[in-house]
């Protein structure tokens, strides 16, 4: 079986330094058809691998049971992995604190992942309990973000390694966590295109929703914007902000470091606090 | 006030939201809806306990169209909003400070929110340069007929050059530059509510309150896709008709003061909050307010399909619509309309006109067979 499995990684390198070349000779339609016939051949090493695996190694994601039924064509990437695992990845490419939608879109676009909203719902307070019952158990938590009055901002997912300047939510902040998604997402789209790897179309879309939104990139219709321009504009925007934002987050950063315990300090202060804020 | 207490019965009054307030103005001439408003009546228990429930409020998928565009234009720190007052008012780019009001930590009372917003809305008002441009969900509050209302506006103020605007947000579209045009002038009758509520705070904190544009920014999906468009919107007149409004609301004391002493609207609720009162007695004391129908009640009050009911019963010509009704002043009803139009009824006094013109009506429709 593990011969099969070799042959099949062969031919996957020479599919694909194949695809590359008629990319770079502008062969269209080659590389159209090279491209189906790589996935083709990946699905073929996945399906592979998968016989070779123990069935009861096969299930891991026993929470998602919705998962099951789709995984029988090719199955996802994302679906053997959990939820909390996914959000991260998500969150590491973005690197700011990022809504549940946001973060599903950014999954869906570049991780190709099947996250939904619905499953995000109960996530920080899950992780909350997790840790007050047994802190700093895992390697990291889903956590809040804090706003200037040190609650948990609403909606908005960070990861608890992060600085707690980074998770701190100052009025330009949405702004400034804005642009930088767009940057992200953009350099992210250069990597894949410069490792010569098709950019997937919900990656585009996803670019061109946010790229709207930036003020400076052109807009050409029907043509997604590139990657490189979003880049470009969003950065000069940036600088604008950044001077003000970092600012703003490093005092909020101090404050909470100052009055909040850990898990406030990773989920939000209560009302109490909040109340012992006003006073002094 | 105890007057009002005895038109209301032993029932807390209701509070008004800006979808309320913004009907009252729709329609200034209505007793019965001002007096009713004023005593802080539950219209709905009502007409449903007469035998006329509303096909009130608004369907459960409008609602989610509506939040799902709001969320969209509010997303990532207000992105779109941005754009649109980027391309609409020249917002400079330094400017892009977004502060939710709404979000102070759990779910505090109105009262914690209200005081918050002002602290904030006072601060800006100062122009301070850190007090920041967007503020989202302000609570504000206004005072209608001697009750203090808070008001939840899903709505956006934003400062700009010293001077505050209000964003207000609209699921219908707009298709090639044309909104239809009821929708618009509700939404405009709205975004005057809380254009005032904002003037009030400003005032009451001692600022100018001119400092609040009366031009108010209308958000709305553009053509047939869910792009956001923005456009410019004066509401000088809907907010002259709602103070004008406001204040009668104060000075229906001269109303009530001419209504029977025992009137009252109480429906006798018993313990499971089910009426009890005979629903005769009930109609016969809403009869007692005069009204003033109109068939855009239809889309505005609660008490629509009884006030219908009544003109219809009536034969009024104000079921024609208000065109109708003011160009026939002076007949009352349809049947005696027509009968100024066939001859068989004699023009009283000061009814010859319209009497004629009625008359040629009839000749032309005759001829045209």
């Amino acid at each position: 079986m593990s011969e099969r499995l070799d042959a099949l990684e062969e031919r996957i390198n020479a599919l694909r330094a194949e695809v590359r070349r008629a990319v770079r000779a502008r062969d269209g339609a080659l590389a159209r058809s090279l491209r189906a016939e790589l996935r083709g051949v990946e699905r073929a090493w996945d399906q592979a691998l998968a016989d070779q695996e123990p069935p009861a190694r096969e299930t891991p994601s026993a929470s998602e049971p919705d998962e099951a039924p789709r995984a029988g064509a090719a199955r996802e990437p994302g679906a053997l992995v959990p939820v909390r695992e996914q959000v991260h990845q998500a969150l590491t490419i973005l690197g700011v604190p990022a809504s549940a939608k946001m973060i599903v879109a950014v999954h869906g676009a570049l991780r190709a992942g099947s996250l939904r909203g619905t499953q995000l719902a109960s996530l920080r307070r899950d992780e909350e309990r997790s840790f007050r019952s047994s802190p700093f158990a895992r390697p990291y938590y889903l956590c809040a973000a804090l706003t200037d009055r040190l609650s948990a901002s609403r909606g908005l997912l960070t990861v608890s390694t992060w600085p707690l300047e980074r998770r701190a939510i100052g009025p330009l902040s949405p702004r400034v966590d804005f642009l930088t998604t767009a940057i992200r997402v953009a350099e992210h789209i250069l990597r894949l295109e410069e490792a010569g790897e098709p950019t997937p179309s919900g990656a585009e879309r996803l670019l061109s929703r946010l790229a709207y939104n930036v003020p400076g990139v052109p807009v050409a219709p029907d043509a997604p914007p590139r990657p490189a321009m979003v880049v470009k504009a969003a950065r000069a925007e940036l600088e604008v902000h950044a001077g003000a934002d970092a600012d703003a987050r490093a005092r909020i950063a101090d404050r909470a470091r100052a009055r909040l315990g850990d898990a406030e300090r990773l989920f939000g202060g209560t009302i109490l606090s909040l109340a012992r804020e006003e006073a002094s | 006030m105890e007057r009002f207490d005895r038109l209301r019965g032993a029932v807390p009054a209701r509070p008004h939201d800006a979808r309320a307030i913004a009907a009252l103005a729709a329609n200034p001439g209505c007793a019965r809806r001002a007096v009713m408003d004023a005593a802080g009546v539950d219209k709905d228990a009502t007409a449903t306990h007469l035998g006329f429930p509303a096909p009130f409020g608004q369907s459960p998928f409008a609602i989610t169209r509506g939040n799902a565009f709001e969320a969209l234009v509010k997303d990532s720190g207000c992105a779109e909003l941005l754009r649109l007052l980027r391309e609409l008012l020249g917002l400079p780019i330094p400017l892009a400070a977004y502060t939710d009001l709404g979000d102070i930590g759990g779910n505090p009372s109105a009262h914690l929110r209200h005081a918050h917003t002002l602290k904030l809305i006072d601060r800006a008002a100062r122009d301070d340069d850190e007090a920041g441009t967007l503020y989202d969900h302000p609570l504000l509050r206004l005072e209608i007929a001697g009750h203090t209302s808070y008001l939840e506006p899903d709505v956006v103020a934003f400062r700009l050059a010293g001077r505050f605007h209000i964003v207000e947000i609209k699921s219908f579209a707009i298709v090639d530059g044309q909104a239809e045009p009821d929708k618009v002038a509700a939404a405009a009758r709205q975004a005057a509510v809380y254009v005032l509520a904002l003037r009030t705070m400003l005032a009451e904190l001692g600022h100018d309150p001119a400092r609040v544009s009366h031009e108010v920014v209308l958000v709305c999906p553009e053509n047939f896709a869910n792009r956001p468009a923005g456009t410019l919107l004066d509401v000088r007149r809907e907010l002259a008709v709602l103070r004008r409004q406001l204040s009668r609301m104060a000075r229906v004391g001269a109303i009530v003061d001419g209504l029977p002493e025992e009137l009252t609207f109480d429906l006798a609720p018993d313990a499971d909050g089910v009426p009890t009162r005979p629903v005769p007695e009930l109609r016969e004391a809403v009869r007692t307010v005069g009204a003033r129908y109109a068939p855009e009640c239809l889309s505005t009050c609660d008490l629509c399909f009884f006030c219908r009911d009544e003109a219809a019963a009536g034969g009024s010509t104000e079921l024609l619509g208000r065109q109708v009704r003011d160009a026939l002043g002076g007949v009352a009803t349809v049947s005696e309309a027509l009968g100024l139009a066939d001859g068989s009824l004699t023009p009283g006094e000061g009814q010859e006109e319209i009497a004629r013109l009625l008359r040629l009506a009839d000749r032309i429709y005759a001829e045209a067979g």
